[in-house]
């Protein structure tokens, strides 16, 4: 069975992690490993996982994304989520699914805004 | 009158969940269901996948087409012969899990699909249909 795999590229100081739209499970916990590898190679300040092409988020999926961002905040990095289609968010919230105090963004450009930026000082975006 | 579809998928290991998951966006689709409403069918379907391979080890998901005069549905029927529900109440309540997860697999897919029937025997196995419903 094939799966499109994860890409992890560095955008000037954050990591970019774009996720396929339908991971299997294997591809799903390989996010953890490459995220962190990718972390301890880097010098970056965190994360922005690009969720744009994700179909479908379940529990799984779910926990497996909330466990990588508490890890990436152990190792003194901040992960922002970006880009869930509406679909999906309105399906993981009727599922249960919380992704705990993660940042979130409507998409990766706003993430990589966001990256430098700490959250309790946020500056309002230009209008 | 139309024909009615219906297939099924083997689950046996990991990778089979997202077969099934695939075939199950695929069928969806066809039957004209929205993004969203084929979201929710999908990761019902993705739960109910992952808890027959979890707890069963291995079982089979039966689809199939509904028709009931103008309205046109999909139901998914998850077969496994593993161990068996103990307490169904307990197992549909919210954040109980005996299998290591977040305990929002049943509860969860119930709450995504218009319909869920569960026959299950200690020992014997499990049966888990549920069924949209084209708005």
């Amino acid at each position: 069975m094939n799966t499109e795999p994860i890409t992890v590229i560095k955008v000037r100081d954050v990591l970019l992690v774009t996720m396929p739209a339908d991971p299997d499970d294997a591809t799903v916990s390989a996010l953890q490993d490459k995220t962190l590898e990718a972390m301890n190679q880097n010098t970056v300040r965190g994360l922005v996982l690009d969720l744009s092409k994700v179909e479908i988020l379940d529990s799984y999926f779910a926990r497996t994304v909330a466990e990588t961002a508490q890890m990436v905040g152990l190792m003194g990095g901040e992960t922002i989520i970006a880009g869930m289609r509406p679909s999906v968010a309105i399906t993981a919230t009727e599922l249960g699914v919380t992704l705990g105090k993660t940042r979130t963004a409507l998409s990766v450009d706003r993430a990589l805004d966001m990256a430098g930026r700490p959250r309790s000082n946020r500056k309002r975006y230009p209008q | 009158m139309r024909e009615r579809d219906q297939g099924e998928i083997e689950i046996k290991t990991e990778p089979d969940i997202a077969v099934a998951r695939r075939s199950v966006r695929d069928v969806a689709i066809q039957l004209g269901f929205g993004i969203t409403e084929t979201a929710r069918i999908v990761t019902a379907a993705s739960e109910l996948g992952r808890n027959v391979h979890k707890y069963a080890g291995s079982g089979v998901m039966r689809w199939r087409t509904l028709s009931n005069g103008d309205l046109n549905g999909l139901e998914l029927k998850f077969e496994d012969h593993g161990p068996g529900i103990p307490d169904v109440n307990e197992a549909l309540r919210e954040g109980h899990s005996t299998g290591g997860g977040l305990g929002m697999g049943l509860p969860g897919a119930k709450r995504l699909m218009d319909e869920m029937e569960i026959h299950t025997a200690v020992g014997e196995g499990t049966t888990i249909t549920v069924r949209k419903w084209r708005r």
